[in-house]
């Protein structure tokens, strides 16, 4: 079983490495500091439909991270399953007065903080790329977010549309035949 | 757990009863440069609107004053320390 020492990493680098080394392995041994970086990777491989068996070591702990009871079920698969992305295409949630809109998208995002469910990624397109540019008030809740793995794509033809690509403050930036073929090969897709 | 919170710890929480009240509030904040974050109430505390507005300790009296002078002040203030929100404040108790 691979072993992966996360011992010492600032987050979201342990969430970072666990995703990547899952994205091959079906099982794994995490060495991980107390605090943040363990609860981060325990809810990020649960999230994702994984077994945690949790060791508390002298100053560190093991995190043993398996399949779930479905021995059929390889981990790869576990994960895929419970993968859900979300699509925004506005800076405002639902039709109706803007102001209200507005609020309910910020109210929306602040609020994944604190869900027992979270998506894996969360694609901005449209008017929704301003959500992860400078002056957004989503900056602070988004870096929770990445803390716990989610990962942001903003649309580089809409940040290029409203004068915005050098202000893209958090996540990478995409174009349409990544967020297309992430659509169509996610369980679950999420539009708001 | 913290990094599950928009809130840090020795950080005010304002909290109102009406939707419109925390936007209103939101807004002439924000015109006075005030450094505060409308946020979704933590599900620890009850509120009407589901909506708070968060700040920082230091902030409170100017905050509160301008508040005041706009007859828009909060229902009840929170505190959040220790892992849990305690009210210091309450409307009602003017």
């Amino acid at each position: 079983m691979q072993t992966l020492d996360c011992r010492k990493m600032d987050c979201p680098a342990p969430v970072i490495n666990v995703k990547k080394a899952l994205e091959t392995s079906s099982e794994l041994t995490v060495l991980l500091d107390d605090g943040a970086p363990r609860e981060n990777v325990v809810r990020f491989a649960k999230n994702r439909g994984f077994q945690v068996a949790e060791k508390n070591e002298s100053n560190y702990w093991t995190i043993s991270i398996s399949p779930a009871d479905n021995s059929e079920i390889t981990a790869v698969q576990a994960a895929a399953d419970h993968d859900q992305v979300i699509l925004i295409s506005s800076d405002k949630m639902g039709e109706g007065p803007e102001e209200l809109g507005k609020l309910l998208m910020r109210n929306f995002i602040h609020t994944l903080v604190e869900t027992e469910t979270l998506p894996s990624k969360i694609f901005f397109m449209n008017s929704g790329v301003s959500l992860t540019c400078e002056g957004s008030e989503l900056l602070e809740a988004m870096g929770k977010l990445a803390n716990l793995g989610v990962e942001f794509f903003s649309c580089g033809l809409c940040l290029d549309f409203f004068g915005l690509k050098d202000k893209l403050r958090i996540g990478n930036t995409t174009n349409m035949l990544t967020t297309a073929e992430t659509m169509l090969s996610t369980a679950k897709v999420i539009k708001l | 757990m913290d990094n599950r919170l928009m809130v840090q710890e020795g950080q005010l929480l304002a909290v109102f009863n009406s939707g419109h009240r925390v936007m209103k509030a939101e807004n002439l904040l924000k015109s006075h440069n005030m450094g505060i974050l409308l946020i979704p109430a933590p599900r620890q505390l009850q509120t009407d609107c589901g909506l708070a507005i968060r700040f920082n300790e230091q902030d409170r009296d100017a905050i509160m004053s301008v508040l005041e002078q706009n007859e828009l002040l909060p229902e009840f203030l929170s505190r959040y320390g220790s892992a849990e929100f305690v009210t210091i404040w309450k409307h009602n108790q003017i």
